[in-house]
Order: C-alpha cells, then sequence, then structure tokens
C-alpha cells in the first residue's frame, strides 16, 4: 500500500547518486524486493512509472528482483526458503527455534547511467 | 555505465527515525507507537490509558488519520497535549511526520508520548518513527486469520492488545488461535486482553505500560 513512498525513495537514491556523480540521465534501475517487505511488486511498477516522469530517471526501466523468505534452523541446523511472505516453523523439522537471513530488503541495488 | 548502489530504499526515513529517537531520549521521553486496523479502538485504548493512569505519567499525543480532527478532540477534552497529524491519502504516518511536530509538545514535561498511526494492518510495520516500542491492538471482531494474514504487523510489535474482549460471546473469533498464532509469530510478544468499553483488563496494560516509562 505504501508502493508510492517506496518508489519515490528509489528514485531520489538513483537521481541523487546519478547528479554527484555527473552523469545525465538514468537508463535503468535494479531494486531487490523480499517477499516479507510487504512491497507489491505490482504496484511498485505502477507507481514507478507515474514518479519518473519530469526527472532525470524518465526514460528509466525498472527491474525488480525478488528475494524469497529463507533462514536457518537452529534445531535441525539446516538451511531452508519458503514460498509464503512468512516461516512459522522449519520446513524440514517443524522446530520454530528460527533465525531468518533474507525476505525483508527493500534494497536499490544498482544502475545504469548515461 | 553501470553503478551499484545497494543501498536501503527506506534509509533516508530511518535515518530521520533516528534523529527523533535521540531527541526523545534526551527529554527523557518513552516513545509508543500503537497500530491496527480502522475501527480495532486505537483512540479509545488512548483514552483508556489516559484515565487509567489517571495522572501517575505526564502524556502526549501525536493523532495520524488521512483526515479530520475528530480523535484529536477526544483526547483534547481530557486536557492532555495533542497534536493532529493529518496525512492527505498517506497510509501511515513516517518518520518526518513526526520530526516535524516535535516541536509542538512540551517534551521536558512529558513522561509518553503516544503516537496513534493511521488505521492500517499493512503499511505503518514498516515505517520507523523514532519509537521505543510498537504495539499492536486488533479487536476480536475482526477474526482469528487476522495473525497469519498480516505477519509483519505482529512480528514487529512488542505487545499484542485484544480489545473487545466483551464481545467474545457473539462472534466466532478463537482467541486461543489468535494468542498461538501470535506468539508463534514472534514468541516475545506480550499480550493483553481488554475491553475498552467495559474497562476489563486495562489496569493490567496500563500497569505494565507504567513499568516500562517508570
Amino acid at each position: 500500500m505504501h508502493e508510492v513512498s517506496i518508489a519515490q525513495g528509489l528514485l531520489d537514491i538513483a537521481i541523487e547518486h546519478c547528479t554527484r556523480q555527473g552523469y545525465e540521465g538514468i537508463e535503468s534501475i535494479k531494486v531487490k524486493i523480499g517477499k516479507a517487505s510487504g512491497v507489491m511488486p505490482d504496484s511498485l511498477l505502477f507507481a514507478f512509472e507515474a514518479m519518473k516522469i519530469g526527472t532525470i530517471a524518465e526514460k528509466a526501466s525498472l527491474t525488480i528482483d525478488e528475494i524469497p523468505v529463507s533462514g536457518f534452523c537452529n534445531s535441525c541446523n539446516s538451511n531452508f526458503t519458503v514460498e509464503d511472505a512468512y516461516v512459522i516453523s522449519c520446513p524440514n523439522c517443524g522446530n520454530m527455534s528460527l533465525r531468518i537471513e533474507t525476505g525483508r530488503e527493500l534494497n536499490v541495488d544498482e544502475m545504469e547511467v548515461f | 555505465m553501470k553503478v551499484k548502489l545497494v543501498t536501503n530504499i527506506l534509509e533516508a526515513n530511518d535515518r530521520i527515525a533516528a534523529e527523533n529517537k535521540k531527541i526523545f531520549h534526551e527529554a527523557d521521553v518513552y516513545v509508543m507507537n500503537i497500530m491496527s486496523a480502522p475501527g480495532a479502538g486505537k483512540t479509545s485504548l488512548i483514552e483508556k490509558t489516559i484515565k487509567g493512569l489517571n495522572g501517575k505519567l505526564k502524556i502526549g499525543v501525536i493523532e495520524g488519520d488521512i483526515a479530520g480532527t475528530d480523535d484529536a478532540q477526544r483526547i483534547e477534552g481530557l486536557g492532555i497535549p495533542v497534536v493532529q497529524i493529518n496525512t492527505g491519502g498517506a497510509c501511515h504516518l513516517d518518520a518526518n511526520m513526526i520530526s516535524e511536530v516535535i516541536a509542538d509538545f512540551p517534551l521536558k514535561d512529558l513522561d509518553l508520548l503516544i503516537i496513534e498511526n493511521v488505521g492500517n494492518l499493512v503499511c505503518p510495520a514498516e515505517f520507523k518513527v523514532g519509537e521505543d516500542m510498537k504495539v499492536m491492538l486488533l479487536s476480536i471482531a475482526e477474526g482469528h486469520d487476522k495473525p497469519l494474514k498480516y505477519p509483519l504487523m505482529f512480528q514487529e510489535s512488542s505487545a499484542l492488545i485484544l480489545n473487545k474482549i466483551d464481545l467474545l460471546p457473539y462472534t466466532d473469533a478463537d482467541i486461543g488461535k489468535i494468542k498461538k498464532d501470535s506468539l508463534s509469530l514472534n514468541a516475545n510478544l506480550k499480550i493483553f486482553e481488554v475491553s475498552c468499553r467495559t474497562g476489563e483488563g486495562i489496569n493490567e496494560w496500563t500497569k505494565w505500560l507504567q513499568s516500562l516509562v517508570a
């Protein structure tokens, strides 16, 4: 629901870096979004397309790399990856003593500038 | 040409939240961010908390709503300093909105600042505002499926307040399942059962809150 704030945040970061390093514009931006971050990729793309207009990222495309929820089980000492946006118990042994390692990302990864 | 960034998109918000937190700590004010769906009873809980503490803590309130000042008027009626933030459509409060109203409070005279977030079970959990603790309110009538539908809110909160327990006989909500699923998502969650309407359970809640602030 707050994809507009997220789109604005990633545009701010990309445009600031681009300007500071003396480039003219942005061709593409790649972001990493965790499945447990609460951000819907389609809504983020929609917000990005609307908000880039009139900026030096106007022609930029946005690529979203979705990161699944993964972690480590302290009981069976194994790594796991799930499809859902959350994990309650280890998919291997059912124990609830877990360390979540990925899935909450909201990162601007890289961009192409000209 | 490729440029590597690897920057958190919420970095700007998190930075302002950290600045807010520093200001609150320097003034020795404990800050609680209350989150829930619309209609769960956030403003009623704040009213009951203020009345229950009965002057034992000096309290200020920030009311976050998309529009309107109804909530702030309710709190003002209790003689408590209150500021209304209208987000104008945004579904959550962010650190910058809080930063802009800090100066409106006599921070040095306060023990506790309560921030009532915009009614929404998704976005407020993502945005730090400089709080010491996030508290989630869930009313029984919303149903027992909510913890697994909105896991982030339950994972981010320190306390879960189950409101409207006086309605239990009239709903099919399974309070045992709510507690079990919530604790599965967050084993450290402190759970309170209250009714803001009858006052049941409010005393346990305010005692616990007071122990955190003192």
